[in-house]
């Protein structure tokens, strides 16, 4: 049993993983097929992977609402909101535009989809505000420097912002977007590129430990 | 599509994005319910672009026309969803390994490539044209080379940060103080576009072409805040002292 | 006296702020300002250069990888580069692997071909939606149609006559990833830095900073930021259009942003030496 339970798959992941890998530096035909196929088989098992998330939801929902849990009428709302898209998707056949003409789908994903979505996202302009006057508080020199940084941001992109710049600092003859660009192409890269380094690295580590099967955690319990 | 699916269309649209801005001043049924609409909406609008997009062209059509071989992805994907069986949930190892290792594969010479030997390339590079750099080329090019390795000490946790190592990991630190203020600059930006984009469609629904829904739906909300108060209100002077 | 107006002034309810927000950015909108950007960044006169200069037929892939929560700055630099394209008589490919894009594109698709009397299939075609980039992108560098054998229509891809010649990136002559996600990354390891493929980005503004290092290895060869990128892309083409006047309407926000976390501060230092 422990063979076909946890044998076979982490031979699985060993034997995709270094094949994979190995593709990448074998230009033969075999090596281009194989990964071919291997990447029609992934296209076809992560839209699977979907539908555990939406079983997961509809589950939790059921549940609030069998157990008339607190706030349980608004679990209702998530079956509305599923069914004001998929019957839409059903009656169009997937299709957003029937030539130039908005299909139910179409009028769905703009009026019902579109507004949700962005609105959710907007309202994280407010709080950004909010917390920039509330809590953005220069305590050392470090967030000094990062006041600086942010400031030649917020305003170098707008034009009322170069236009102050232009009536504060125009003797400088250097414009704020100037500044800008120097800032996005010196030190940030610097910043930046450290970043990359450092998370290539825990990658690499990462990926070569789950293909040697030393990380065994996405197997969950045994 | 005739006027009154769009005069509808932008009812629910101004209607919904009013409810969920409504959480600003207060929470209130409104926002819930268009919270758990989102919900909904979000999971119906991947579940379609799945089911159309790839289970049918991909899975089904091969099927119908007797390609066989699809049948094996397809069982490691229904493999996944035995996760919600506990007696069975082992099966799912089977899918999962075979996202993970091809995943992993994939994962390490584009990394190693792109965002490793690229990077270290990247920053040693100017200094290949050394004689014909103009001078601030030059500081600059010293500056970044600096700040990577100033970065990346300070990231270095395999050896403890005194003297010299710390001198250079706090320089290392005003380098990403620049990186993320610059990165909170663009921030600001980036969510006042969103916001834009939302007040733009506001303003378009604030027409007399859409009977001024915006409008409306707006005051509506404000009538609903304002007697909510004042009920509450009357509640609280009702209730006993104690 | 004052220091209590200063606490006072410190601890002001929050919605008063979001009303001010809302008041300043809704007010630009009802009357614009009028303002352009002043000047043009270099990573966009690069992208706009590099596109300019492709031969009439090129082919161009067009990777649309946002949804509507990035649209606001995203799709009017999807626009734009979708006008330049066709105002130079590229073939363009479009591909998506965000699944909130296919509307979006459905609709962006729906007006700027018309514009330059483009066809589909001839001028232009719409592939559907791939749930992973990563695999579609390593597949497409040795035979574009294993993934891609049909358009959104369901329609032989290799029979359409914007794709004649076109069999992997050999046949492409610029990859443009307009992506409010990781995707940009992904053109640039399995396409780009592999296989030789000139990539340009558009991406929203809190993801641009990271890109520098790309730009400066020549990884990326331009990059449009935010809706700042929009607008002056849009003063390149000359078409000025949503990112135009999202950057006017940004305009006094920032501003706003900017003199209240001058002013907190300011509070602050005066409060700690009364």
């Amino acid at each position: 049993m422990k063979l076909i339970k946890k044998n076979i798959p982490l031979a699985i992941v060993s034997v995709f993983g270094m094949l994979t890998l190995l593709t990448y530096f074998v230009p033969h035909k075999h090596s281009v097929n194989f990964l071919e196929a291997m990447n029609k088989w992934e296209n076809i098992v992560s839209a699977f992977a979907f539908f555990l998330g939406l079983v997961s939801l509809f589950y939790s929902h059921y549940a609030k609402i069998s157990r008339k849990a607190d706030g349980w009428g608004y679990s209702i709302f998530v079956y509305i909101g599923f069914l004001a898209i998929a019957v839409p998707a059903y009656v169009s056949h997937g299709k957003n535009m029937d030539g130039s003409v908005l299909t139910f789908l179409g009028w769905a994903f703009q009026y019902i989809y579109n507004p949700l979505a962005s609105t959710m996202f907007a309202v994280l302009a407010f709080y950004i505000v909010s917390t920039a006057y509330k809590s953005f508080r220069i305590k050392s020199p470090q967030a000094f420097v990062l006041f600086v940084a942010a400031m030649f941001l917020i305003l170098g992109n707008v034009p009322l912002g170069q236009m102050i710049w232009d009536k504060i600092f125009g003797w400088t003859s250097y414009a704020i977007s100037d500044i800008v660009d120097w800032i996005l192409h010196v030190p940030a890269i610097a910043g930046k590129r450290g970043i990359m380094i450092g998370i290539s690295i825990g990658v690499i580590v990462t990926a070569l430990k789950i293909i040697f099967g030393i990380e065994r955690q996405y197997l969950g319990k045994d | 599509m005739s006027d009154t699916f769009l005069i509808a269309g932008a009812w629910i649209s101004a209607g919904l994005t009013i409810f969920l801005f409504s959480f600003l001043y207060k929470d209130n049924p409104f926002f819930k319910v268009a919270e758990h609409l989102y919900l909904g909406a979000g999971m119906g609008w991947w579940f379609q672009v799945y089911l159309y997009g790839v289970l049918k062209p991909k899975v089904w059509i091969p099927l119908m026309n007797h390609d066989w071989m699809v049948i094996i992805p397809a069982l490691l994907g229904l493999s996944l969803i035995t996760q919600f069986i506990p007696k069975i949930s082992w099966v799912s190892r089977y899918g999962f390994t075979f996202l993970m290792g091809y995943g992993s594969g994939l994962a390490i010479p584009a990394y190693l490539a792109t965002d490793f030997i690229n990077q270290i390339g990247g920053t040693i590079q100017p200094f290949a044209n050394l004689a014909g750099m103009p001078a601030f080329a030059l500081f600059n090019a010293i500056l970044v080379a600096v700040g990577v390795i100033c970065v990346l000490i300070y990231f270095f946790f395999s050896v403890e940060h005194k003297g010299a190592i710390k001198k250079a990991s706090n320089v290392g630190i005003y380098f990403l103080m620049i990186y993320f203020g610059a990165a909170f600059g663009n921030t600001v930006m980036a969510r006042f576009s969103l916001l834009y984009g939302r007040f733009d469609t506001l303003y378009t629904f604030s027409a007399s072409k859409y009977l001024y829904a915006t409008q409306f739906i707006l005051v509506g909300m404000i009538v609903y805040f304002i007697a909510h108060a004042l009920m509450n209100r009357g509640k609280k002077e009702t209730e006993p002292a104690h | 006296m004052l220091k209590e107006k200063l606490n006072a002034l410190l601890k002001i309810d929050r919605r008063w702020i979001f009303l001010g927000l809302a008041v300043v950015l809704f007010g630009a909108i009802m009357r614009p300002l009028g303002l352009i950007n002043k000047k043009i960044s270099r990573d966009t006169q690069n992208a706009y250069d590099f596109i300019d200069k492709l031969p009439a037929g090129s082919f161009v892939i067009l990777s649309l990888d946002y949804d509507p929560a990035t649209s606001p700055e995203l799709n009017p630099q999807a626009m734009a580069v979708a006008r330049h394209a066709f105002r130079n008589n590229l073939r363009v490919g479009v591909v998506t692997y965000a699944a909130g894009a296919t509307g979006l594109i459905e609709q962006l698709f729906s007006v700027v071909p018309a514009e330059f009397k483009k066809e589909y299939g001839k001028d232009y075609a719409i592939f559907p939606y791939q749930p992973n980039a990563i695999a579609t992108l390593t597949q497409m560098a040795s035979d574009f149609y294993g993934i891609y054998d049909k358009d959104k229509d369901g329609k032989d891809a290799r029979s359409l006559p914007v794709m004649r010649g076109v069999k992997n990136y050999k046949n492409v002559s610029l990859v443009v990833c307009i992506a409010g996600t990781i995707m940009v990354d992904w053109w640039v390891q399995y396409a780009g830095d592999k296989y030789g493929v000139p990539v340009i980005a558009g991406v929203t503004a809190i993801t641009q900073p990271g890109y520098g290092p790309y730009l400066q290895k020549k990884q990326l060869k331009g990059l449009m930021g935010g809706m700042k990128g929009a607008a002056e892309y849009e003063h390149l083409i000359q078409t000025p259009g949503k990112g135009t006047s999202g950057i006017d309407a940004l305009s006094l926000a920032h501003v706003m942003v900017a003199a209240l976390i001058i002013i907190s501060n300011i509070a602050i230092i005066i409060l700690k030496y009364l």
